[in-house]
């Protein structure tokens, strides 16, 4: 186990490595950059300010010195936000962004195997049939809209929550269900494949010889077996979720991470860009070597390697 | 142990997320401020220097003051930190007298010199500021922001490092002289052997420069040299010291503080909007020690600023929202009503709109205007719109054929039904354009443009030789790629059609990308938009000069160059100047390298219990002249509460 996490470790660094050096170079083969203005700036004030940025120094040299302040963990100052270090624009926007994702996940997870499990065990009934159409719709429907129609029913017809906003609880809720109801019908849709594959396995009709009732057979025989595919699922989409959201954060003004990864490029602001970059390769990649070491546990015959 | 882990596995995943959930909702909740606004996305800087946008003046004019305010029912300048001014005969010196109980936060003295080590800072060439060439009517400004020398010239030299004992961000140590000799070089010129240079060449070379320098200092000739470390290090510049920047010397810079509470500036010519120009926010006061002792960007920390304006800073959350409080030390405070205003950082102007609606703001400055015409159908008493001092327009690029013939250009224009474009198309929020300069300029009269007729458009097409549009090449119109842009430009891809039989095929590029080719003139058409910078039709007519870096169309007049850049500025006579303004826009709108469109106007919605938010063409609304009518918001908000 040590074994596998060091090599994993190993290869994170060379990932890190090959995905920073990319992106390096390829923002700065887009035309523009973090200077360009809605004005024109005067050519002397565009050198000053490229200078300021040093993008006057030749490219290896800003290679090197970049890489060497990446290796003291300082990403530098924004290149469009300049009241900011990167460190600082993450370090505020990840954990707004992290909770958001973890009640939506929570709220996902709950909910998406609740569904799942019952529209197995009732295959082919009203509820398995009612259930897969939410779930499709869920998927289907772009989560702008279900932003709409939310904020339209629970903030101006009905007014439990706030519009907009971050800094209570009561902004969580709607954002969190809003990022969370597409995952919540994906895992749907997996779990009662997955429960499906096992409740036709000789051992689930073992248990049932045995005189098992139907909720011990799934709950303690079948579940696990139904979680494999939710757990594959569940790494890249915690990584996407904690990394945030740029529609739900736009639509409810959070401070989160999800802007970033896309403004960061349309604006050409280089050092944030990189750093986003590199949050998202440490969390994917984390999130896969958890989910690889959490098969090993729920299924013991895996080997890691 | 693999057991165990398979056992504990559920649990410690669920308590887990039940503690990153208690994390996620766990947290201090801020007391409510009296006032709450939108103030779109989150501000660049807060760094008067180097911030260029709305929302930052917003926060610039609340945490520092300038020389003069501007009263936002008519813009005139009322004194800020100045207490009064006075202009020479000639109107070329202009003498501020700054009040005594000017304080910064930290309960010093506002001085002169503050105005004249900001002003210095802002026309540094290393603080790379925008709005610098604002301080260009002051003798030398240019000169010293450029970082132009000339042999004579008095100057001054920067080292790399701060003197001893001096702050850890102050200026590197200074020597002065006078420049005796000259000369430049560049380390593998890419100009070598080319005579025309494109726009990136022109780039490139300048980085490669090396500028050397033999200064005379207290008798003796020294060598000094500047340029990119890479390119300044080659071995045969070794006889040269390397040094960060030289300089004219400031003191040759018509900006003179003979004692505390007098500053003197020198004007290149009779300006007489430079009064009101002090009162632009890039022209406000920092304080330096604060500046020097933590450098950017820690000295605008909320525990580290020291302002002079009539808040200060109490908290700033990245993304989140920006909160003030009431100065202490602010001479005026007695007549600031609010005591702590919430400014929230909120980049869509839908979501500004719920939580106006919801009641969570008591102002948003911008309203979504897809909404506008539902919201003026509802008749509603806290809607207001303005006219406001900008212009959406197209540029032609009268370098290409056959944009180069000005009857085309105008036929193009004729073509083009400016009211049912802003009535059905935009539907509302802006005013069909009459001219280039914006109305509202008071005491200037734009001359007449921008009918719409389709048969002139098509007499002067065929004059120009495509009868009917037949032979003429199809034209591309690039736009930004935002909403309004693309249903614009459709608009008049049809009308153009329509009337006139010209083919148009829009092209959307991304913001970069949309100004590195108007920028390099690699367009026919393209849409574009400006907001002016003050109350003067100068503003919008400049950047037409020839060769000016806001021109991007090619185009050139001798005439209108010569109106703009000498006969007006010289001229002492407002209303004759202005007529001469005048003249420059009739001859503009008769050549027509740019095509007026619309004006848009300011809409914004703001509680009716909000008292002293006045209607003006900057849409500068100074937070500290805000005050709230208790008794009617208690009134709007009790129904609320009782459901």
């Amino acid at each position: 186990m040590i074994a596998f996490l060091l090599r994993r470790f190993m290869w994170f660094v060379i990932t890190v490595w090959a995905v920073q050096s990319l992106s390096f170079f390829l923002v700065r083969l887009a035309p523009g950059g973090p200077f360009t203005q809605e004005r024109n700036v005067p050519l002397h004030v565009e050198l000053a300010q490229r200078a300021k940025l040093n993008l006057d120094v030749p490219l290896y040299e800003q290679y090197f010195g970049y890489f060497g302040k990446l290796f003291r963990f300082d990403l530098g100052i924004s290149d469009r936000q300049p009241d900011f270090t990167v460190n600082e624009i993450i370090a505020a926007g990840f954990p707004v962004s992290a909770s958001l994702g973890v009640l939506a996940l929570l709220f996902a997870v709950a909910l998406g195997l609740a569904a799942g499990i019952v529209s197995a065990v009732c295959r082919g009934r009203g509820w398995d049939v009612s259930i897969m159409a939410a779930a499709t719709l869920g998927i289907a429907v772009p989560s702008f809209v279900v932003a709409s129609v939310v904020i339209i029913l629970f903030v101006f017809v009905w007014p439990l929550f706030p519009a907009a906003g971050w800094g209570e609880p009561a902004n969580l809720v709607l954002p969190a269900f809003c990022l969370g109801a597409p995952y919540a019908a994906y895992i749907a849709r997996l779990s009662r494949t997955g429960m499906l594959e096992v409740l036709s396995q000789d051992y689930i009709r073992t248990a049932y010889a045995k005189g098992l009732s139907t909720r011990a057979v799934v709950l303690r025989h079948a579940l696990r077996g139904a979680l494999l595919p939710v757990f594959s699922f569940l790494g890249p989409a915690v990584a996407g979720i904690l990394t945030g959201s740029l529609v739900i954060e736009k639509i409810f003004a959070i401070p989160g991470l999800g802007v970033h990864l896309l403004n960061a490029a349309l604006q050409r602001d280089f050092t944030l860009m990189l750093g986003m970059v590199l949050v998202y390769t440490t969390v994917l990649y984390s999130m896969n070597t958890l989910v690889d070491l959490s098969y090993r546990i729920l299924d013991p015959r895996v080997e890691l390697t | 142990m693999q057991a165990i882990g398979r056992k504990l596995f559920p649990y410690l995943a669920a308590i887990l997320l039940l503690l990153a959930a208690y994390f996620a909702v766990a947290g201090e909740r801020r007391a409510p401020a009296d006032f709450t606004f939108v103030n779109g996305t989150e501000i660049k800087s807060i760094d008067p220097a180097i911030s260029t946008g709305q929302p930052e003046g917003r926060i610039i004019r609340a945490l520092f003051e300038g020389l003069v305010n501007w009263d936002p029912r008519d813009l005139s300048s009322t004194p800020g930190v100045a207490a009064r001014w006075e202009m020479s005969e000639d109107s070329r010196r202009i003498t501020f007298h700054l009040r005594d109980d000017a304080l910064w936060s930290d309960g010093t003295p506002v001085t002169a010199d503050d105005f004249v080590y900001s002003y210095r800072r802002l026309l540094d060439p290393l603080t790379a500021a925008q709005y610098a060439y604002q301080l260009y009517y002051v003798v030398g400004a240019e000169k010293y922001n450029r970082g132009q020398v000339a042999v004579g010239d008095r100057v001054e030299i920067e080292r790399f490092d701060p003197p001893s004992g001096a702050p850890p961000h102050a200026r590197g140590e200074l020597l002065r002289g006078t420049l005796l000799e000259y000369a430049e070089a560049f380390v593998d010129d890419p100009a070598a052997g080319k005579t025309e240079l494109s726009d990136d060449e022109q780039r490139e070379r300048l980085r490669r420069r090396v500028r050397m320098y033999t200064i005379e200092i207290d008798g003796e000739a020294r060598r000094f040299k500047t340029g990119v470390a890479a390119f300044r290090d080659e071995p045969e510049f070794d006889a040269y010291e390397p040094v960060k920047q030289v300089l004219v010397d400031f003191d040759t810079v018509g900006i003179r503080a003979p004692d505390d509470r007098t500053l003197i500036f020198e004007l290149n010519n009779p300006a007489p909007y430079f009064v009101s120009l002090t009162g632009f926010y890039p022209l406000y006061p920092v304080h330096r020690e604060t500046v020097e002792r933590f450098g950017s960007p820690d000295w605008m920390r909320p525990e580290n600023l020291v302002g002079n304006g009539p808040y200060r800073l109490e908290e700033r959350a990245f993304r989140d929202y920006i909160r003030l409080a009431k100065s202490k030390t602010y001479w005026n405070a007695e007549n600031v009503k609010l005591d702590v205003i919430d400014a929230l950082a909120v980049e869509s102007n839908v979501t500004a709109l719920n939580m106006y609606e919801n009641r969570q703001v008591d102002w948003t400055p911008v309203v979504p205007t897809v909404i506008l015409p539902e919201l003026k159908k509802q008749d509603r008493d806290d809607l207001r719109v303005a006219p406001y001092l900008t212009i959406t327009y197209f540029r032609f690029n009268v370098t290409r054929s056959p944009l180069t013939d000005a009857r085309v250009r105008r036929a193009l224009s004729l073509a083009i039904d400016r009211p049912e474009i802003v009535d059905k198309i935009m539907r509302g929020g802006r005013t069909a354009a009459t001219s280039f300069v914006p109305i509202g300029i008071e005491g200037y009269e734009s001359p007449d443009c921008c009918q719409h007729d389709p048969e002139e458009a098509r007499r002067l097409l065929a004059k120009a030789g495509f009868p009917g549009g037949k032979g003429m090449r199809k034209l591309t119109l690039l736009h930004n790629a935002s909403e309004d842009a693309e249903k614009l430009c459709q608009a008049v891809q049809f009308q153009w059609h329509d009337t006139l039989g010209v083919e148009v095929e829009l092209v959307r590029q991304e913001w970069g990308t949309y100004q590195e080719k108007v920028r390099n003139l690699e367009y026919d058409v393209a849409i574009a938009g400006w907001i002016g910078d003050y109350v003067d039709p100068n503003t919008f007519l400049d950047m037409f000069v020839t060769g000016g870096g806001n021109n991007n169309t090619g185009w050139s007049h001798a005439e209108f160059d010569a109106i703009i850049k000498e006969r007006a500025p010289r001229e002492r006579d407002p209303e004759k100047r202005l007529a001469l303004m005048r003249q420059a826009e009739e001859i503009l709108l008769a050549e027509m390298p740019v095509v007026p469109l619309y004006f848009p106007e300011r809409n914004y919605l703001v509680r009716t219990y909000v008292k002293g938010l006045h209607n003006n063409i900057l849409d500068v609304h100074p937070l500290h002249d805000l005050w709230i009518d208790e008794a009617e918001r208690e009134r709007q908000t009790a129904p609320r509460r009782k459901r």
